[in-house]
């Protein structure tokens, strides 16, 4: 190893010491930057990934409507969406709001009428249905979401009311329509409160059957190849789409731009924001390599005396901002991680003890704290601190290289 | 008569204290050959120390030539040409006794076997084997000072300066320190320029010489 890099090693962690104790601190002041932009960009991540995962998973990558309402040809549409390369599976839905009853308990959510033969094959449905199954779902039953079966007191088995808007236009021209009794075949939990409070499914027949729509559907989910980008296969199935089925199809993205551009943002403005903790940790740096150059004068001088050149004693000090900065990533790391992995205790802890457990869910939509480590921000954090602790010792550097070794020596 | 190890002519040097200019040095010529010893001795503030930068390229004179083996004295040649030996050891005490002497090869190149077998070899010729693992800070101002003389020699340089090499240990330290220093020279032929205000040391060099008024004269 070179002399400047050995020297920078053996000053920061002298030989027979134990706990080098300015290094130390160097090294924790970094690391808790770090650790905090671990955490916060991880969480950031967490609620857009989060958002991803139960948007995919509850319409598909890609969704397509009708430019002018219904679609009343699905059939049609079907056959057209999956000859287009890239579409995997395609699944037609309608939906509604209806006014559910059970036991006197009245509740208004949304209705979604799928197609059991194809839905699976989009929506992996199955996997969130608790109680039940989605096989028993027939035209004459229903699932739930589970917080919508607890408030009306609905189990598995018992037989729900449902009242829908054709039963007003009906009372208008003096008819009566009974409302349709549907048994509850299954309860199903997505993770996401306002999606399990107000969500319940029936077959596309029966949503058909409540709002007299004789065949047609409101739309298309679909599954798209696994690493196609959905944008781009959107566009791909606007351009393949024939213009006389007035189709148009949005990614998940699309759907969701305005909350995933706050949620960027945020993550963004997070990541700007706590950069500057490493700053103010790279200062710290400064000051300590600052005081070793001026405690260091002489050996400095010495170093010259032997043979150093100015620019290897730069380098002695620069490659110490940049052993800081990297202890202090992988420490920070270390920390960030381990603290992620705690986080719903933590959390858990934390809002016992301020009792606002159901803050979280309330306002964020979610039980558990979310957490998605992105592999860019990841690197960008690893690169952002080596880059600007090594900064920090370019001034004491600077410093070293311009002492003469010969006034170096004679300072007292 | 072999080609001089050292050789300045007419070196200059001066110094502005507030609004004066004070010439500490006025046209100093020397010579050095291989394995002379040269002792040089004046009074506190006479220019002993600084005449040593000169000698050791580390500070550049404002007149005259200094020349390393016939060719122009250049700081890129003084890490294997020369070895200098301060008053305050300056040993870096962050690395061992050991690793201080194969600083001096480090300087050069990364180290391997043979320059560390040359530094366990140097520790030994000054009697320091049993502490080449202690720290500095763990040794007495002698054996630093023991420590420091074989990191000068490490890099088996041809010319060797001592500035005040006893001038911070006892006279029972100090005297085995000289005679230890003028060993190894005389036994590796290295040229050596002692600095020193110990008129008896001064006696044990081939030639003794005393810096007055800015010039050498022998002594």
């Amino acid at each position: 190893m070179p002399w400047y890099l050995y020297l920078a090693l053996k000053q920061l962690f002298p030989t027979g010491r134990r706990f080098p104790f300015f290094t130390a601190i160097s090294i924790l002041g970094v690391a808790l930057g770090v650790a905090v932009l671990v955490i916060s960009t991880s969480v950031m991540g967490g609620f857009g990934h989060e958002i991803r995962r139960w948007t995919v998973e509850t319409t598909g990558d890609v969704q397509v409507r009708a430019d002018d309402g219904a679609i009343n040809n699905p059939a049609e549409f079907l056959a057209q969406l999956t000859k287009i390369p890239g579409v995997v599976a395609a699944t037609p839905f309608a939906e509604g709001y209806v006014m559910l009853e059970h036991g006197l308990k009245p509740a208004f959510p949304v209705v979604q009428g799928i197609d059991v033969d194809r839905v699976s094959g989009v929506i992996p449905l199955e996997h969130y249905i608790h109680y039940g199954s989605l096989a028993d779902l027939d035209d004459d039953s229903i699932i739930l979401s589970v917080q919508l079966a607890m408030a009306v007191g609905a189990r598995v088995g018992d037989k729900v009311e449902i009242h829908t808007p054709l039963e007003y236009e009906k009372f208008k021209n003096d008819e009566v329509l009974v409302p349709r009794e549907l048994r509850v075949t299954g309860i199903f939990e997505i993770g996401h409160p306002a999606l399990d409070s107000s969500l319940v499914l029936v077959t596309l027949r029966t949503m058909q059957d409540l709002y007299g729509r004789r065949g047609s559907v409101d739309g298309f989910n679909l599954k798209i190849s696994p690493g196609l980008d959905a944008d781009t296969a959107a566009a791909r199935i606007n351009a393949a789409l024939p213009p006389a089925l007035h189709g148009h199809a949005r990614s998940w993205m699309e759907i969701n731009h305005d909350l995933i551009f706050i949620i960027q943002l945020e993550q963004n403005m997070i990541f700007f924001l706590l950069t500057f903790i490493i700053i103010v940790a790279a200062f710290s740096v400064t000051s300590s390599l600052l005081i070793s150059v001026v405690r260091k004068t002489r050996e400095i001088g010495l170093l010259g005396a032997l043979g150093g050149q100015p620019r290897q004693v730069a380098a002695c000090f620069c490659f110490q901002g940049f052993i800081i900065g990297l202890g202090g990533t992988i420490a920070g790391f270390g920390l960030g991680f381990t603290v992620l992995h705690f986080r719903n205790g933590i959390i858990y802890l934390f809002t016992r003890l301020t009792q606002s457990e159901a803050a979280l869910a309330r306002f964020y939509q979610f039980k558990e704290l979310p957490r998605y480590s992105d592999p860019s921000y990841m690197i960008a954090i690893v690169v952002c601190t080596i880059v600007i602790c090594t900064l920090a010792g370019l001034l004491p550097a600077w410093g070293a290289a311009r002492l003469k070794p010969v006034e170096a020596l004679r300072s007292e | 008569m072999s080609e001089p190890v050292l050789s300045a002519c007419g070196l200059t040097k001066s110094f502005l204290s507030g609004d004066r200019r004070i010439e500490v040095l006025r046209g100093i010529d020397l010579e050095v050959v291989a394995g002379e010893s040269v002792s040089i001795r004046g009074e506190s503030g006479s220019g002993k120390s600084t005449l040593l930068n000169l000698l050791s390229g580390l500070d550049t004179p404002e007149t005259g030539t200094l020349a390393w083996a016939g060719a122009p004295a250049q700081g890129g040649r003084r890490a294997e040409f020369l070895g200098m030996v301060f008053q305050s050891f300056y040993l870096i005490p962050e690395i061992d006794a050991f690793q201080n002497v194969l600083m001096a090869a480090r300087m050069r190149k990364v180290p391997g076997q043979a320059e560390r077998a040359r530094a366990l070899e140097m520790i030994a010729r000054v009697g320091l084997t049993e502490r080449a693992r202690h720290l500095p800070g763990q040794m007495s101002g002698g054996e630093r000072q023991r420590v420091a003389v074989a990191r000068a020699l490490m890099n088996s340089p041809r010319l060797l300066l001592a500035d005040e090499p006893t001038g911070n240990l006892d006279e029972h330290t100090g005297d085995a320190v000289i005679e230890l220093l003028l060993g190894l020279c005389r036994e590796t032929q290295t040229a050596l320029v002692l600095v020193t205000h110990n008129a008896a040391y001064a006696q044990k060099t081939n030639r003794q010489l005393f810096l007055r008024e800015g010039k050498l004269s022998h002594g």
